[in-house]
């Protein structure tokens, strides 16, 4: 028995040992994130300092929260080794069947229209979410073309409903995303709540293991009884979700549904999830990285808008962060195999 | 095996595939504190006897008794809950997951209070208990918030019996747990069962490698074209006969 | 693919800038003949009714809506059966070619009959405009034209180059434009390939250089046909050119749907938005492009300085009576080649009944 002992522990020992701070930090995916991105910061401030006003810094939160549920959303979804393409459609969709759901509500009351439309958003979102997981698990379709199928659907029916133009104009909701609070408007903060209870749930509950689990062996979580297509089902259901909040943050913002409005900004999620270091085989993923990801892509193309700069500049950045976020990861596995 | 009522027992069982039998009239015991090879060429019926044993097939025909009550499993987890453990070729551990992650995968402990309730893990105490069951199996892990997929073959197979034998309450089965692994390692493995014996539990080994089933067990039944053709204590065989008995080329 | 879908209000117009170039000196006025002609023969048609069959990009885009308006009264007036196909949502060759190749087989069997094309490529869909006029059926351009337009019959499209100068005298306008002042402009744009805004900005361009040497165009962005980054690009140059509450700012042409959504709405958020009643020193004058009803809207409110708006309804008209023509005639005399419809330019100024003339149609 006690040889058994030894031998296992042997190998491991020296792996904890420590590695000098500054090595583990360079090694450490979300620090290195940071770093990037105050230099893109200070690099675009030393261009011209007005990326460092307060108006701007509050440009750039509002395109912050326009990205980063998608992204939390996401996160969740690659980290169980799927993908969801519909997100932006979803959001766009969302957007316009809210804001012709609030058009019908104006008479009642400001207050009474958002908190209906926020519901009717949020609906949208998770009937999506449900769809997909019912095209993956009754029409036993991967998560790439399930996701197409509605991804397609959102956008194709947002066109149907508006006739390519928008809809339900109500700029009095734009007020609602202008800052309150120093920088952050009030759906700015909820916004960072829910990204913050995301993390949480994803990093510390049973919901979130599950998540990671199914990620890298499905079979092993089936085997132990949890009911992996439910969870799935949670799971795109959550994505769904977020992107209906999305869509009606995008309504608040532009003050109208637009049903072209999210088309694309499924790439540019994913792109904030694969440069915040999560694996897209499912399994590894860190939202405090996407977090950072999204950061990054908004400062990214706000500060190329103020230098400037040809903006199809800002599709060869991504294409660079990605790039170098995907090297990082590789070599970072790498090191690891070595010991 | 003078005890009356076997820890886990199958009657009768049948499972066809379409025409083809897999299993045939298969009858089996298992007690408390005993190791039971099963062994038999490839396509004698062993996978899928393991299958209905642990959950994953219903029989055709037959039944399964634990502790003298006869169960249906609906799937693994049915027996799971019932005490019978399987650990399965491809390990059924996921990597990316720390190793008490992976010790507590589906009976995860929430936290005490309101936080547990809104699904938050108790994880402090999920390692500490992890390190201590895989100890106590012999095997010990350091660092158990190190993922499986930093361990090396060897360590994971450790990993995923000792997961087995912890949570095992009566039965645990272990089809081919010695597969792909050095002589060394193989060891271990065996060290593991034998503490698992100890213990009072029922052991199910499959394996290919005839020195380890001979090694180990204290009763060998050995599967031919879907049936038993042998069930007898392993000091009843030698090398040659159990060889001679799987491939049925000459009569015991 | 993505971009194709949400061709509503971007790159839907020709892509083929040859074509463009040379029809942007035509004058529309020949077209006015042609309405005779047609309404003169109404009467005497053929024995077999002819059939015309409108393939567009996509069916749901209010402009093709109000096309369709435009074509089915002139069909119903001339006794001409009408077939009008499209997908309903993506502008994009891969889902309009299959319905071209339906629609000519559909064709060939219903003669006397003849194509119109709105192509969403000009190279993609050149060999079935090919394979139409093989199997004898004349085939007409709307609104964009394939690459090689020898064999096209004819040709009916808006000038956007005119538009572009258009927007141009309407910002001035909007702007109290003096020489010897200055001004800074900013251009939204939708991509760098879309055609018809390249066309359009040539047109803004060269009107500036000739009439506005006081105004400087100090940013251009894309909004790849998402109005959020529209509104994020308009977002960022109205902080770079903040000046306190007012703005260095003077003006915004947004070439289309999806850049004029953008800017109204972040002017609107940053307070800058003219009103029907001013438009003063300190805020943006906004021009856009394409008459949907939200920019309508817009306009009343005085958010919108002016818009340009084409006229699709009059491209679907005369696309029916020139095939009427050609089919009764059986030859292109009479019929010009190119017909380039100038855009025109809405105010809140407008007569109420311009601008409901003008407004593309919804199902």
């Amino acid at each position: 028995m006690s040889r058994a002992v030894s031998e296992v522990v042997s190998p491991s020992s020296n792996e904890g040992e420590p590695a000098s701070w500054a090595r583990r930090l360079v090694g450490n995916q979300q620090f290195m994130l940071f770093v990037v991105f105050v230099a893109i910061f200070a690099f675009f401030t030393f261009n011209d300092s007005v990326f460092a006003s307060v108006s701007e810094i509050g440009n750039n939160i509002t395109d912050f929260s326009t990205l980063v549920l998608l992204a939390v959303g996401e996160t969740f979804v690659i980290a169980t080794g799927g993908i969801d393409l519909s997100v932006g459609g979803t959001s766009g969709f969302a957007g316009v069947v809210g804001a012709i759901a609030m058009e019908h509500l104006a008479p009642h009351g400001e207050w009474v229209v958002l908190g209906v439309g926020t519901l009717v958003c949020l609906g949208v979102g998770i009937g999506i979410g449900l769809i997909n997981a019912v095209l993956m698990h009754y029409a036993r379709l991967v998560p790439f073309v399930a996701t197409l199928v509605t991804m397609g659907a959102a956008e194709g029916m947002s066109l149907v409903l508006t006739g390519g133009a928008p809809v339900g104009s109500n700029f009095g909701a734009i007020t609602l995303t202008e800052p309150k609070i120093s920088v952050f408007s009030y759906p700015d903060i909820i916004i960072i709540l829910i990204t913050v209870v995301a993390g949480l749930y994803l990093h510390y509950s049973k919901f979130g293991r599950y998540t990671f689990a199914i990620g890298s062996n499905s079979f092993a979580v089936r085997a132990v009884g949890v009911n992996v297509r439910r969870h799935l089902t949670w799971v795109y259901v959550l994505s769904g979700a977020l992107a209906g909040l999305t869509g009606m943050f995008i309504y608040m913002r532009l003050g109208s549904g637009a049903p072209s409005a999210g088309v694309g900004t499924e790439l540019v999620a994913i792109a904030a999830v694969v440069i915040g270091g999560a694996r897209l085989t499912g399994g590894s993923a860190q939202l405090s990285g996407t977090v950072l990801g999204a950061m990054i892509l908004t400062i990214v193309s706000s500060g190329l808008i103020i230098m400037n700069v040809s903006p199809n500049f800002n599709q060869v950045a991504v294409a660079i962060l990605i790039a170098l976020a995907a090297t990082f990861q590789a070599l970072r596995k790498g090191s690891r195999a070595d010991v | 095996m003078s005890d009356p009522t076997p820890l886990y027992e199958a009657r009768n069982v049948y499972k066809n595939y379409g025409s083809v039998a897999a299993v045939k009239d298969v009858s089996l015991t298992i007690h408390a504190g005993e190791i039971v090879g099963l062994v038999g060429d490839n396509g004698a019926g062993k996978s899928s006897l393991v299958k209905v044993l642990s959950g994953v097939y219903q029989p055709d025909a037959g039944q399964l008794i634990v502790d003298g009550v006869e169960r249906h499993w609906k799937s693994p987890h049915d027996a799971m809950l019932a005490g019978v453990e399987t650990l399965y070729q491809d390990s059924g551990l996921a990597l990316d997951l720390t190793i008490g992650a992976n010790v507590f995968l589906g009976r995860e402990k929430m936290k005490p209070g309101i936080l547990g309730r809104l699904g938050f893990l108790a994880q402090k105490e999920m390692d500490a208990e992890a390190a201590e069951d895989l100890e106590r199996t012999g095997i010990a892990v350091h660092a158990s918030k190190r993922t499986v997929g930093q361990l090396s073959g060897g360590q994971r197979q450790a990993v995923a019996i000792g997961r087995a034998v912890a949570w095992a309450q009566k039965v645990i089965i272990l089809d081919e747990p010695t597969n792909h692994l050095g002589a060394r390692q193989a060891g271990e493995v065996l060290a593991v069962m034998r503490a698992a014996r100890e213990r009072g539990l029922g052991v199910i080994f499959i394996s290919h490698t005839l020195p380890h089933i001979l090694e180990i067990c204290d009763r060998i039944v050995v599967l031919r074209l879907g049936s038993v053709v042998r069930d007898a204590p392993t000091s009843t065989f030698t090398a040659e006969s159990l060889l001679g008995t799987i491939t049925g080329l000459h009569a015991e | 693919m993505k971009r194709d879908q949400v061709r509503s209000s971007s790159g839907r117009r020709t892509r083929f800038a040859g074509a463009k170039a040379v029809l942007s000196g035509a004058l529309a006025v020949s077209s006015l003949a042609l309405i005779s002609v047609g309404s003169a023969t109404a009467a005497s048609a053929s024995a077999k009714k002819i059939t015309v069959a409108f393939v567009v990009g996509a069916e749901a885009d209010p402009f093709f809506i109000s096309m369709n308006a435009g074509a089915q009264a002139e069909a119903t007036k001339l006794g001409v059966n009408l077939i009008w196909q499209g997908n309903p949502s993506q502008y994009s060759p891969s889902t309009q070619i299959p319905i071209v190749q339906q629609v000519i087989s559909q064709l060939q069997s219903s003669k006397p009959s003849a194509l119109v094309l709105g192509p969403t490529d000009p190279k993609a869909l050149q060999p079935y405009v090919n394979q139409a006029i093989k199997a004898g059926i004349p085939t007409f351009n709307v609104d964009s034209s394939v690459a090689n337009l020898k064999k096209v019959v004819s040709f009916v499209t808006g000038n956007n180059a005119q538009g572009g100068a258009a927007a141009a005298d309407a910002l001035a306008t909007a702007m109290g434009y003096k020489a010897g002042k200055k001004y800074n402009v900013a251009v939204g744009m939708t991509s760098p390939t879309a055609t018809t805004n390249v066309l359009r900005f040539q047109g803004f361009k060269a009107e500036v250089a000739k009439k506005y040497p006081g105004i400087k165009i100090v940013a251009e962005a894309y909004s790849q046909s998402s109005p959020t980054t529209a509104n994020s690009n308009i977002q960022g140059w109205l902080t770079k050119y903040s000046q306190g509450s007012s703005t260095a700012l003077n003006g915004i042409f947004a070439i289309d749907g999806t850049n004029a959504e953008g800017a109204a709405s972040a002017l609107q958020a940053a307070g800058l938005a003219c009103s029907a009643t001013s438009c003063g020193s300190g805020k943006v004058a906004l021009v856009g492009y394409d008459a949907y009803n939200t920019n309508v809207a817009l306009l009343q409110q005085g958010i919108f300085a002016a818009l340009i708006a084409q006229d699709p309804a009059k491209e679907g008209m005369l696309s029916v009576l020139n095939a009427y023509n050609f089919l009764t005639h059986h030859k292109v005399k009479g019929i010009k080649h190119l017909i380039t419809l100038p855009n025109v330019t809405l105010t809140p100024k407008s007569p109420a009944a311009l601008l409901t003339k003008y407004t593309y149609q919804t199902a």
